[in-house]
């Protein structure tokens, strides 16, 4: 045996004497009662679950104490309700403030510091708000109409256009003012009737003007208050935010619905999306969302229940539509446009890209919404066949290369979406192929996002981009599709122009009963489908796991991050 | 003499200051387009939004007004706030920092520790059976990525023994989310991102003691030493290693601003709370004011580090002078 065998088994004698000292700790953990427990506090807690066996899930009724981690990939940037435009941090303000409103999983509409939903007036401009009586903040001062009326002015009212608010727009452009004739009634006055007004601007988590209000707009864009919230107004109250690592949340015990079960809710910021599904096999963390490729993997962990639903995220392309772009000739007609849809087998991309989870769509509307039709006038499916003949039809005849041309021109474009989207990346590489086959030559490229929007907001020289957008609970699709979205900075980025298309939204956009609009949008998704301006290659899923121990969670369509109505009301079974 | 060489040093990196956060700059003006810091693509934000919280952010203006805009304020000692979350860039900063300084601290002290005994023993047996496994593992330490090195240990020491209900090590992040923060709990999130990190120091640092060493064992003085009948446990500690150590302080000087971007790679798959992961961040969501201040924050360590270096040769090689 030579010297460095020795030395190995030196080291290995080692690092056994290592793990022995290792896994003694843990059986402490384990066995030790509530002293060794309390010695060993930090990390045992995660330890105890995943080790311990299945937890107590026969307990029907709610426990008080304990705390939920909830993990996802990006840090929050602002706890301030008006000034937040990521989905990060809306998730973790909805955790500590509430709106008027709030979102059924549905998309509905419920009162949350509203006793109720507004009155309207018969004109449909003035919005009346009765408050719930005796709201408190978490500081114990009460929650009036005065504060409901700072928190909107700071995005509308002309004295704060400093407040760097990402809401301005739209409220500026609506309010015409806010009244508050007693500590219990606000009234909104609208300068149009506009039905999205309550489902997109009721919402905002109220904000107290006792803590704000002495402040200058100027001053309300750095205040400490937006990353240290010290009184808020939701189910939980601020207790810290240890950036790139987690923010911690303590019951708010002034909650209008009754303190919540839970002591903390923690938000924990991961990596990414394995990282997220491996702490959930661990343990460390109780709640997170789930990438479609990492669903296998967990379905079979016993200690994490899965839900999945439809959402209003979708992934898009739009074929360039001005005429006077180098590819917009190519896409004028729109046998053209549909027979490219009919080439694309969208089944397959959900299943080999999405592992099923997504669903493939008739309709520019999610299937999920109250708006959505199923069976518009034309329903493209997958069709090769009839791709060929449309084009064929069409005047777009193969040439010596296999290649499709009319007049000299051939049907020749590049496709861009956003490098390093693995998804994306894919769907481009299944079209190129699928177009292919039908004789058209297709190019992926692959550029930067913030070169992407910039490409569809303003550059537009692309010839067709694939990207991915998401709707709120109104079925107003406006920003993609109505024509004075067409100009730089607007979302129509294709240049999709057309008088019945405009009429349709303006008017849906103008009407507020229900019916009268799921027909008019019912009427506008007709149209969309026989000119396929830009086709939706599938709706995504919404997918979470939750930690068995964790009960009360109800995720949905619209009640995935920041409207959570059921939040106060989660708990553990453990109690831990 | 040698203040004289200091100011010179430092009036040089002046200009090296000034060229990396401009170029730093450009490459973050030219890469953004339309993206507005802060701010996701939305279907509510329209036209004069996106004009108007641009121009909050002065990005309204061109890159060298804003650059100049910029100087003036460090000069005044202010590095900015963020423009994501309104805080100002050195809180940022000094609320990463002591995260930083535990993983890399450990990281360097491990390297340096294993690296020594490491390279003396290649050198000593050099071409024996150790040299060469020392040296397969060295290369490894080199040629492994960061990245893939750690999701294996995640891998192994987190999911895999968890899923066989053995003791497991934490994945992510500096302490338990929950009660967490006491000594143990910190040193259990450490060990895997340390490993990692101090893996690419050990095998960086041992080959350089390894070949320095080497050379000056093949020294006249060496040899002289051992004519003269001196043990060969001072010969090889007292005149070969401490000989041999000088180029290894260059290296942990060049070390000493990765003591603070941090292993980047590392900080990142292991969701560790550093200023690498800031960095890296806040690059990707065009927080101008971080990833300058950051930057000038590296650069000036760089800088300071190499300064150290040399000043340290001075002392522990009496033929360097300054000139």
């Amino acid at each position: 045996m030579s010297r460095d065998e020795v030395a190995d088994d030196k080291g290995f004698e080692q690092f056994e004497k290592f793990l022995e000292a290792w896994s003694r700790r843990d059986f402490l953990k384990r066995a030790g009662g509530a002293a060794a427990y309390m010695a060993f506090l930090g990390g045992a807690v995660e330890f105890l679950d995943a080790c311990a066996g299945n937890p107590n899930t026969t307990t029907t009724t709610a426990k008080k104490g304990g705390h939920v981690v909830e993990g996802n990939f990006s840090d929050i940037r602002t706890l301030n309700s008006m000034l937040s435009s990521d989905t990060a941090s809306n998730q973790v303000i909805g955790l500590m403030f509430d709106g008027l409103l709030n979102y059924k999983k549905s998309g509905d509409l419920i009162p949350a510091l509203a006793a109720d939903l507004p009155k309207q007036s018969a004109d449909g401009l003035t919005y009346t708000f009765k408050l719930r009586p005796n709201l408190k903040f978490s500081d114990g001062q009460p929650i009036t109409s005065d504060d409901v009326k700072f928190t909107y002015q700071l995005a509308y009212d002309p004295q704060y256009a400093d407040v760097a608010s990402p809401r301005r727009g739209d409220l500026s452009k609506y309010i015409a003012s806010i009244d508050t004739p007693d500590p219990l009634t606000v009234v909104i006055k609208t300068t149009q009737v506009f039905a999205p007004f309550l489902a997109s601007h009721g919402l905002y988590g109220i904000l107290p003007k006792h803590v704000l209000g002495s402040l200058s707009a100027k001053a309300i864009n750095t205040a400490d208050f937006n990353t240290a919230p010290s009184v808020t107004s939701g189910a939980f109250k601020f207790v810290s935010w240890e950036k790139g690592q987690q923010v911690t949340m303590a019951r708010n015990d002034n909650y209008w619905a009754g303190a919540p079960y839970l002591d903390q809710w923690i938000y924990k910021v991961l990596p990414d999306s394995v990282a997220v599904t491996n702490q959930l096999k661990t343990g460390e963390i109780d709640i997170g969302p789930v990438d479609p490729g990492q669903f296998d993997a967990l379905r079979t962990t016993s200690t994490v229940a899965m839900s999945e639903f439809g959402v209003p995220t979708f992934t898009f392309y739009a074929y360039q539509l001005d005429p006077t772009k180098p590819a917009g000739p190519l896409f004028q007609d729109k046998a053209v446009r549909q027979a490219l849809l009919y080439a694309l087998d969208r089944q397959s991309i959900v299943t080999a890209v999405f592992f099923g989870h997504g669903q493939v769509a008739n309709s520019v509307e999610p299937p999920i919404s109250w708006a959505y039709k199923d069976k518009p006038q034309v329903v493209v499916g997958f069709d090769k066949a009839k791709a060929e003949s449309l084009l064929e039809g069409a005047g777009w005849a193969k040439g010596s290369d296999g290649i499709r041309a009319k007049n000299g021109l051939k049907l020749k474009f590049t496709m861009i979406t956003n490098a390093g989207n693995k998804q994306r990346e894919s769907m481009l590489t299944v079209m190129q192929q699928a177009w292919h086959d039908i004789g058209v030559e297709a190019t992926p490229s692959l550029i930067q996002f913030p070169q992407l929007v910039s490409q569809i907001v303003s550059i537009r020289t692309f010839d067709l981009f694939l990207v991915g957008f998401n709707w709120s609970a109104d079925p107003d699709v406006s920003p993609l599709y109505h024509s004075r979205n067409a100009v730089p900075g607007g979302f129509n980025g294709a240049d999709f122009k057309n008088d019945q298309a405009d009429t349709l939204l303006d008017q849906a956009l103008n009407t507020l009963d229900r019916t009268k609009r799921k027909q008019l949008y019912g009427q506008f998704q007709d149209l969309m489908s026989d000119l396929q301006p830009s086709p939706v290659i599938l709706f995504n899923k919404g997918i979470y796991g939750v930690n068995t121990r964790v009960q009360g969670t109800d995720f949905g369509p619209f009640n995935q991050f920041a409207q959570r109505p059921w939040n106060h009301g989660v708990w553990v079974t453990d109690g831990k | 003499m040698l203040a004289k060489y200091v100011a010179r040093r430092f009036l040089a990196s002046l200009v090296v200051v000034l060229g990396v956060t401009l170029i730093t700059l450009v490459l973050m003006d030219r890469t953004r387009g339309t993206y507005v810091p802060g701010i996701d693509l939305n279907p509510a934000l329209r036209p004069e939004d996106i004009a108007r919280l641009r121009a909050d952010l002065g990005l309204d203006r061109p890159f060298y007004i804003w650059y100049l805009t910029w100087i003036w304020g460090v000069v005044h000692g202010d590095f900015g706030r963020s423009m994501i979350d309104g805080s100002t860039v050195m809180s940022h900063i000094l609320d990463r920092l002591p995260n930083t300084l535990e993983l890399t601290g450990t990281a360097i002290l491990i390297g340096i520790v294993i690296a020594i005994p490491v390279g003396v023993i290649g050198a000593l047996r050099h071409g024996s059976k150790a040299d060469h496994t020392l040296t397969v593992v060295s290369v490894a330490g080199f040629a492994v990525p960061q990245f893939w090195m750690g999701l294996i240990l995640i891998l192994i020491f987190s999911v895999t023994l968890e899923q066989h209900g053995l003791p497991w090590l934490p994945s992510s992040g500096a302490y338990s989310a929950v009660n967490g923060g006491d000594f143990i709990d910190r040193v259990e999130h450490l060990i895997l991102p340390a490993t990692v990190l101090s893996f690419f120091y050990m095998s960086t640092w041992s080959r350089f003691i390894r070949s320095s060493m080497l050379e000056v064992l093949s020294q006249d003085y060496i040899r002289t030493a051992r004519a003269k009948g001196m043990s060969e446990r001072r010969v090889v500690y007292l005149h070969g290693l401490r000989n041999a150590l000088i180029p290894l302080v260059t290296l942990i000087g060049l070390e000493l601003p990765g003591l603070v971007s941090g292993g980047l790679v590392v900080e990142v798959v292991f969701g560790w709370p550093g200023i690498g992961k800031l960095a890296f961040e806040r690059a990707l969501q065009y927080d101008y004011t971080t990833v300058m201040g950051v930057t000038f924050f590296a650069t000036m360590l760089v800088i300071a580090g190499n300064l150290l270096a040399d000043l340290l040769y001075g002392v522990l090689d009496p033929r360097i002078r300054y000139s």
